[in-house]
């Protein structure tokens, strides 16, 4: 006989784990943030705290926030009607599982049990719903766990479409979009307004051209802003309010205009497979210290997934326009040209020397793909490293020396 | 997922009895038609079981090739593995759905099969219906062959009526696929002919539906998992044709003539169960053997419901051709969500007087396992019902650990019978 499991609806005793860090209502600690090291640190605790501090602070405050699954969801909806999106992108590496184990079954990638962990644990509480889009099926199941695990949430799993060559998928995606907002509507407790959603497109425009703006910026002086500076900086951006993020996004580039640390020799690097669960600060770190430069990365595609969407005519249209043309290759989303042709465009338009394949464990559509991306990259010798992590890694030997002999035997060959 | 153990060899004494000779012949039929398709004169198309568009493709003049089912019959006859370990050599990883590597393998060795040659595609449909994994594998060989691939997006079932907006969306893509074909072959659509088709289309489907509901009777003429499984070819493979919608014919005769004789699944029907989860392809005739050895029946199954949900109305209507099509895609049982996954089993649970459940995990496949283990939980303590969770491979034999799967399986059957006897609350059987 089994051990009993967690009936849904009761918590255990223990859980959930006293919340680590409390934020002021308005988050005023970010607004007094001296200085990007002073950010990046802020945003280093907010983001390791599996109970959400900003969203607790939010809601505090008397507003209502609204959980998104990676990679993809619309947060502008979830803006436009006044409430707080957040991304939940796992648990990361402290977050201990004794529940979701058994719920979910044994072959799945750590962010899908952390996150469901979260939920039966209380983390999540802050949240008054939770939108799982279709990015592959565990993503899509989790939001029927999650119905039955917290009835009193609103749940809804978004249906992303495929086929990206028929007439009849823009109408269908703003329908769908139509479907969420409709749920949305009652969370928030007020109606859906065109008006609302420009001022919200025009928030998201400003927030990703900021983040690429940060993004160019590392990749033609990466000196000057670590990876897990640029990291944590763009994260930020899925839970801060948006308004605060964009300011505090002015304030860092304004700053890191004015840096200039001395280059090093490094290999330059794209980063594929970490589009949803993801890696741990420190194994970012060793990327550095190992001597590769990212120079394109899968991080938080969220925030680049599209440019400026246009606010004049039907901003839910724009909205749905903008998902479906956008030329994004990634796992979760069939490719617009081929995984071979992706790949190569990936390499030659960020200069790139190689590729590094981080996979999560179990992520089965990242798995796939490296196979087609393998062998374009062979066919050209272009040189690659494939290594797999999980959120909750805490040892780097191995990756630390797969990582060095890699950069060694291309920068001095 | 798919289904259809269309060669797996019968015992002697087996009741099955016509419908399993039948069965033999089609599926020999068919993969010799297959060895002899490919190039201008007969086109192949591969095709995905969930949500498939068949009637539409063969109208067309395609031969088809499901590689779910191609899989599951090298599994069956203990060829998988060769093609599994050759899928890893080309960078597949372990924990790459067993179908995907069983297929791509093989494909890569030459498709040869112990049941015949698997001729190369000209045309790839994606029905991308309940299982993503599906777009990641059709892209696959789109790039190994530089064939076209037409994705058709159904969208996730999430409430029992479907939305309108996406009857409207699949409705547009099959009229633009239709086109397409129209191009690449030179052919006109006739939608007489698919008017036709589906009307044997539809036969097959009511005549396999009604062999299901036997599963009601107490006891059980049917197996609905292994037999079931066995039957599932010609709904698969052949729908749309005459032998299928006939098959099912003498299949319910035969039921028919079981209920008359008494010529059950087992002599003594002691636990009805049902079944939810992909078999083990690998190790299929020990794995049932698990079962009769407690005088355990299937009375019902999830599984052979994920070509369609039939049982429960997602029938092609040739009224309504390109409609039902929409709506027969959108109820294919994966494509259904956990909160109408469950309540569907719930109703099962009722309808065929259920005892017990047996939820077979696939390690490779999380379209239909991701989330079993809380299906487990919520049959124990919200329906009662006692649950074993068990998992191995539907494709990899590597994870088929027959000591430790009859170990549980003997486990729970005995407390099973033990609960039997002291009426012990079904809590405490939750092996
Ligand atoms: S890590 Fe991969 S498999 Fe897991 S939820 Fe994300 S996309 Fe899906
Ligand atoms: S992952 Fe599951 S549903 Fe998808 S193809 Fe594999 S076995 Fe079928």
């Amino acid at each position: 006989m089994a051990a009993p499991l967690l009936t849904i609806g009761e918590r255990t005793e223990e859980e959930p784990a006293a919340p680590s860090l409390e934020l002021s209502n308005d988050l005023a600690e970010f607004r007094s943030a001296a200085g990007v090291a002073e950010m990046v640190r802020l945003a280093g605790e907010v983001l390791g705290d599996p109970t959400f501090p900003v969203a607790r602070a939010w809601k505090r405050a008397g507003g209502r926030s609204v959980a998104t699954f990676p990679v993809y969801t619309p947060q502008e909806l979830i803006h436009a009607l006044g409430m707080l999106p957040v991304t939940v992108q796992g648990g990361g590496e402290n977050l201990e599982i004794t529940h979701a184990d058994a719920l979910l079954g044994s072959f799945l990638c750590s962010i899908s049990k952390s996150t469901l962990e979260m939920a039966l644990t209380g983390r999540l509480d802050a949240f008054e719903g939770f939108v799982f889009p279709y990015i592959c099926d565990v993503s899509r199941n989790l939001e029927g766990i999650f119905a039955r695990s917290l009835p009193g949430k609103m749940t809804h799993m978004l249906h992303l479409p495929q086929n990206f060559g028929s007439a009849a998928t823009l109408p269908f995606l703003i329908a769908e979009y139509r479907r969420l907002l409709a749920k949305l509507e009652r969370v928030a407790g007020r109606a859906y307004d065109p008006e609302h959603l420009r001022a919200s497109l025009a928030t998201f425009n400003r927030q990703r051209r900021l983040v690429g703006e940060l993004a160019d910026l590392r990749r033609e002086r990466p000196a000057d802003l670590s990876l897990v500076e640029m990291y944590l900086l763009t994260r930020l951006g899925s839970t801060l309010p948006r308004e605060l993020h964009i300011e505090l996004l002015e304030r860092a580039l304004a700053e890191l205009t004015a840096r200039h640390r001395k280059p090093r020799d490094a290999l330059r690097v794209v980063v594929v497979g970490p589009f949803c669960e993801q890696p741990t600060l420190d194994l970012l770190s060793l990327l550095e210290e190992s001597g590769c430069a990212v120079v394109g990365e899968e991080f938080q595609m969220l925030s680049r997934w599209y440019g400026d969407v246009p606010s004049e005519g039907d901003p839910l249209e724009n909205l749905a326009r903008a998902y479906l043309e956008a030329p994004v290759d990634i796992g979760v989303r069939a490719t617009p040209t081929t995984k071979e042709a992706g790949i190569l465009a990936r390499v030659e338009r960020t200069g790139a020397q190689g590729v590094l394949f981080l996979t999560a464990k179990f992520c089965e559509p990242a798995l796939e793909d490296v196979v087609l991306y393998r062998r374009a990259l062979e066919k050209r010798n272009i040189p690659y490293l494939q290594m797999e992590f999980e959120e909750r890694s805490t040892t780097y030997e191995q990756a630390r020396l797969q990582l060095e002999t890699f950069v060694e035997s291309q920068l001095f060959d | 997922m798919t289904g259809a153990a269309g060669a797996a060899p019968p015992r002697e004494g087996d009741f099955l009895d016509s419908g399993r000779e039948l069965q033999r012949r089609l599926v020999e039929e068919y993969y010799r038609g297959l060895a002899e398709a490919g190039g201008p004169q007969r086109p192949v198309a591969y095709m995905l079981v969930g949500g498939n568009l068949t009637e539409i493709v063969r109208s067309f003049g395609y031969e088809v090739v499901f590689p779910e089912i191609v899989a599951l019959n090298c599994a069956i006859k203990h060829r998988s593995l060769e093609n599994i370990l050759h899928a890893e050599a080309m960078g597949y990883g372990l924990d790459v759905c067993g179908y995907v590597k069983n297929d791509l393998g093989l494909q890569d060795l030459g498709g040869s099969t112990p049941f015949g040659r698997i001729p190369r595609p000209d045309l790839l449909v994606c029905s991308f219906s309940g299982c993503y994994v599906y777009v990641k594998w059709w892209e696959a060989l789109a790039e190994s062959y530089g064939a076209p691939m037409f994705t058709y997006d159904v969208p996730y079932l999430r409430e029992e009526v479907p939305y309108k907006e996406d009857i409207q969306y699949m409705v547009a893509q099959l009229w633009e696929f239709v086109h397409q074909l129209e191009k690449r072959t030179g052919r006109a659509f006739d939608m007489e002919e698919l008017k036709r088709v589906l009307r044997e289309t539809r036969r097959a489907e009511e005549g396999w539906a009604r062999y299901l509901r036997a599963g009601r009777l107490r006891p059980s003429p049917i197996e609905a998992y292994f037999e079931a499984i066995f039957y599932m070819f010609p709904i698969n493979v052949l729908r749309g044709t005459a032998q299928a919608a006939d098959f099912y014919d003498v299949v319910n005769a035969e039921v028919e003539r079981r209920v008359r004789e008494g010529n059950l699944p087992l002599p003594e029907e002691k636990v009805r169960v049902l079944v939810e989860g992909v078999p083990p392809y690998t190790n299929y005739r020990t794995f049932w053997d698990f079962f009769r050895k407690w005088g355990a029946v299937s009375v019902v199954a999830t599984y052979p419901k994920v070509g369609g949900l039939f049982d429960r109305g997602f029938l092609h209507d040739p009224a309504r051709p390109f409609e039902s099509i929409a709506e027969y895609s959108l109820g294919a049982y994966v494509n259904q969500s956990w909160t109408l996954r469950r309540k569907l089993i719930q109703e099962y649970l009722r309808e065929y007087s259920v005892d017990a459940v047996v939820i077979h995990g696939i390690k490779s496949c999380r379209s239909f396992t991701a989330g079993q283990g809380d299906l487990r939980d919520w049959l124990i303590h919200d329906q009662g019902v006692p649950t074993l969770y068990i998992e191995s491979d539907h494709q990899d034999p590597r994870y088929f650990a027959p000591a430790q799967i009859k170990n549980r399986m003997d486990a729970f059957f005995e407390s099973l019978d033990q609960r039997r006897t002291t009426k012990a609350p079904a809590t405490e059987v939750a092996a």
